[in-house]
């Protein structure tokens, strides 16, 4: 093939155009340092009229290893001392978990100074923008998690706010995040928001009236959700062990935990 | 004619050198062990295959036939191992064919590590390979750039360390064959459980002079469980943008119509 | 030489032997020479008046500014040097704006007060690495009025940093004879009008001036309007319904 081209002796496949791979003797090389690691693990939150689920698992990866069956990815955020008694707020933080605790304990005591600075619990709308600028305040040097922010609003309807890693946000009805994201996004698309979903013999063509999407049930979002993880757990390696929930109320915050497969 | 086609490879270096990714190959990131024991050999298997995170296949079938009494357990790259594997079998019955002779465990790991080897590695299989010929109970392990093993017990793929954990702790010389199949089926289940690459079910062959069984499944510890909800969807759920009526005087232009009877009928909705 | 007081009174933090901090005390005193600031509040918000003290005719009336705003619903109202106030109304205005940036709530009335008295007590020497800000005291007393979810409220704060909530509060000159005048005209349920009034009356007792609708400024802080300054138009429709005399 290179003998057919004109021009002086090339080394290798005579290309058209430069190849990149670089002359490793002839440049320098620099040391590379790559502090983060992706440790895995999904979350998932659905806000209700009066309620907000979050769930998480609690499988803990670095490559094809499990480093822990139980690292909870749930947090509560403010509330009384070390075991944050009364608080309103859970956090869930997937990705690189070094980060997510870091981002947690920020979090946590810039919410428990509030209380004593302003002499009233934050709201959650409140913590939503504070944790929006504490992942932008980073924006060069990035916490690497996806969070995902519960509790209930200033009329006690269910609130869920979603971000990106340097801080952009959003509050929705339903969000899932971390390694098996794309996998369960899809089927809450469908479930929770009725995507796709037509109701039978109301027109024809583009005519058919879709369905309406309303606020689910707690019991039904709960079944979603822990169906959402089995499902999750059979397709994605990452996902699996142990599935943490927390359901937000006016009463409080209730702690579950079901087991998932281990394999 | 057999071999490769290697028309593209140009092309494809070329494409890769200015950025396109390599396309993902559905690889075995397994478990596969295999066990001598008094009067035979045990190989076994994990039924996971993934494609990066994601399980592609949740029961996938492992241990591959090459002779009546020679079976290999696959690692690597999935069509590796399965075409490999397979153009043994092929190979190994005509030389018996031509021999007269039942093929031997050796015979087979030479032609494997020599076909690996010309393909410096290319190929991605890694194999344990087993069986029971006229020399005895064999058992090899061979690697994709053609090295080769004979060990009493043996593991590879990425649950090799887990599954190599329960060799060391509990293996033992002259081991009957209800122990090694036991052995073998604990050492693929430390990988399923232990290495994520790892899933689902342990599949176990057991090899003797006299047969080869394969217990396909022979361990079952990850079931589903039910769903809590019932996701069908009731008809009409799904909009139709657009209807196209064709009857059936229509398709007797190009096929032949034939009317079912009503027990032949499919099975669509249920 | 020792004479009692005297020395004790050049160390900016340093307690006298009756543990008495006289540069402090000093500063409270250059309030009372200060104009005169009253601030009503009510169940519907907050009515802020000060006296402007016009001392020449040649004085453009509407730049003395001792009515100001902090924040949509916080403004305040200042008695003794003028310029002092300004460090911390920009101060407190910083404060404010800020939460709003982190927390996308408005500041609590008590938080933008406790963040000024934070910045009350930050004179002298500084703490050991810690750059101190200011040589002196503030001279200078503030009324804060505002509206938060808790409704209306105001603070008085004071150079020593700490401060006090009041339904009724004067402060400057003719604080005292103020301050009787509304112990006995306030009560719970005053309308906005009334306390409007009520600020004017006061003021005009205690007032060395005659008060006209130039010598006086009004503020209300409301849930609806926020903190308005009076116009020249609405002060001069106010002090047309005072009673005359």
């Amino acid at each position: 093939m290179a003998s057919i081209l004109p021009g002086a002796p090339q080394e290798g496949i005579g290309y058209s155009f430069s190849q990149a791979a670089p002359n490793a003797a002839s440049e320098p090389r620099q040391h590379s340092f790559y502090p983060y690691s992706d440790n895995g693990g999904t979350s998932l939150g659905i806000s209700g009229t009066d309620f907000t689920i979050m769930a998480a698992d609690t499988r803990n990866v670095s490559g094809y290893s499990i480093n822990t069956r139980y690292s909870p990815r749930l947090y509560l955020i403010g509330g009384e001392g070390p075991e944050n008694k009364g608080a309103r707020i859970v956090l869930s933080v997937v990705g690189f978990t070094a980060d997510g605790s870091a981002l947690k304990e920020r979090l946590d005591n810039i919410v428990k100074m509030y209380k004593y600075h302003h002499g009233k619990p934050m709201s959650v709308s409140a913590c939503a923008q504070r944790l929006s600028h504490l992942l932008y305040s980073k924006r060069f040097f990035p916490f690497y998690v996806s969070a995902i922010l519960g509790g209930l609003d200033e009329e006690g309807k269910g609130a869920l706010y979603s971000y990106d890693y340097v801080g952009s946000y959003e509050r929705e009805q339903c969000r899932s995040a971390g390694a098996a994201s794309s996998l369960i996004m899809p089927f809450l698309d469908n479930q929770v928001n009725f995507k796709n979903q037509y109701q039978p013999g109301s027109g024809t063509g583009h005519n058919l009236q879709a369905v309406v999407a309303e606020p689910l049930p707690r019991e039904r979002v709960t079944q979603l959700v822990r169906d959402a993880f089995t499902s999750a757990v059979e397709r994605h390696i990452e996902v699996g062990d142990g599935l943490q929930m927390m359901i937000i109320t006016k009463d409080g915050v209730q702690e579950k935990y079901v087991e998932l497969k281990k394999d | 004619m057999g071999g490769f086609d290697f028309s593209n490879h140009n092309r494809n270096v070329a494409l890769h050198a200015k950025g396109m990714p390599l396309p993902k190959a559905t690889s075995t990131g397994t478990t596969i062990v295999g066990c001598l024991f008094d009067g035979g050999v045990v190989i076994a298997a994990d039924t996971r295959a993934t494609s990066g995170p994601i399980v592609a296949d949740k029961n996938c079938e492992k241990l591959h036939y090459i002779a009546p009494n020679i079976w290999c357990a696959g690692a690597g790259t999935a069509a590796d191992t399965e075409f490999t594997t397979a153009l043994m079998a092929s190979n190994l019955e005509l030389h018996s064919l031509s021999t007269g002779r039942k093929p031997r465990v050796v015979t087979c790991m030479t032609m494997l590590k020599q076909h690996l080897f010309r393909y410096q590695g290319h190929i991605g299989a890694y194999l344990v390979v087993a069986g029971c010929d006229p020399t005895g109970s064999h058992l090899f392990t061979v690697h994709a750039h053609g090295s080769t093993d004979k060990l009493p017990y043996v593991t590879m793929g990425s649950g090799s360390l887990a599954a190599m954990s329960v060799f060391e702790t509990s293996w033992q010389g002259n081991m009957t064959r209800d122990e090694a199949v036991k052995l073998c089926s604990e050492a693929i289940m430390a990988g399923i459980f232990n290495d994520l690459g790892s899933g689902s079910n342990v599949d176990v062959c057991v090899i003797t002079p006299e047969k080869a069984t394969l217990l396909r499944n022979y361990i079952t510890p990850n079931v589903r469980e039910k769903k809590l909800r019932n996701y069908k969807f009731p008809k009409g759920t799904t909009a139709v943008l657009n209807e196209k009526v064709i009857t059936k005087e229509d398709i007797s232009k190009y096929v032949t119509v034939h009317e079912l009877q009503d027990d032949e009928a499919m099975d669509v909705d249920s | 030489m020792f004479i009692a007081r005297s020395e004790y009174d050049r160390g900016i933090n340093t307690f006298s032997p009756e543990g008495r901090l006289f540069q402090v005390e000093y500063s409270l005193e250059a309030i009372k020479l200060g104009s005169t600031a009253i601030g009503v509040s009510t169940s519907e918000g907050v009515i802020l008046g000060v006296e402007k003290r016009v001392t020449s005719t040649l004085l453009e009336t509407s730049s003395v500014e001792k009515i100001v705003e902090i924040d949509r619903h916080i403004g305040c109202a200042m008695s003794g040097l003028q310029a002092d106030a300004r460090s911390m109304v920009e101060h407190a205005r910083v404060q404010s704006q800020n939460h709003a940036f982190h927390y996308n709530e408005p500041l609590r009335v008590e938080s933008c007060t406790q963040a000024i008295c934070d910045l009350a007590l930050r004179f002298g020497e500084g703490a050991d690495g810690e750059e101190s800000i200011m040589s002196r005291p503030f001279g200078v007393a503030l009324l804060i009025a505002g509206y938060d979810e808790d409704g209306p409220s105001l603070y008085h704060a004071e150079p020593s940093g700490t401060f006090y909530r009041y339904d009724a509060k004067a402060i400057g000159s003719g604080s005292e004879g103020a301050q009787a005048e509304l112990q006995n005209e306030f009560h719970k349920s005053l309308t906005l009008p009334e306390a409007e009034q009520l600020v004017l009356k006061t003021l005009k007792q205690v007032m060395e001036e005659k008060l006209d609708s130039k010598n006086v400024q009004l503020a209300s802080v409301t849930k609806d309007k926020g903190f308005r300054i009076y116009s020249d138009e609405e002060m001069a429709e106010v002090v047309s319904r005072l009673p005359t005399n």
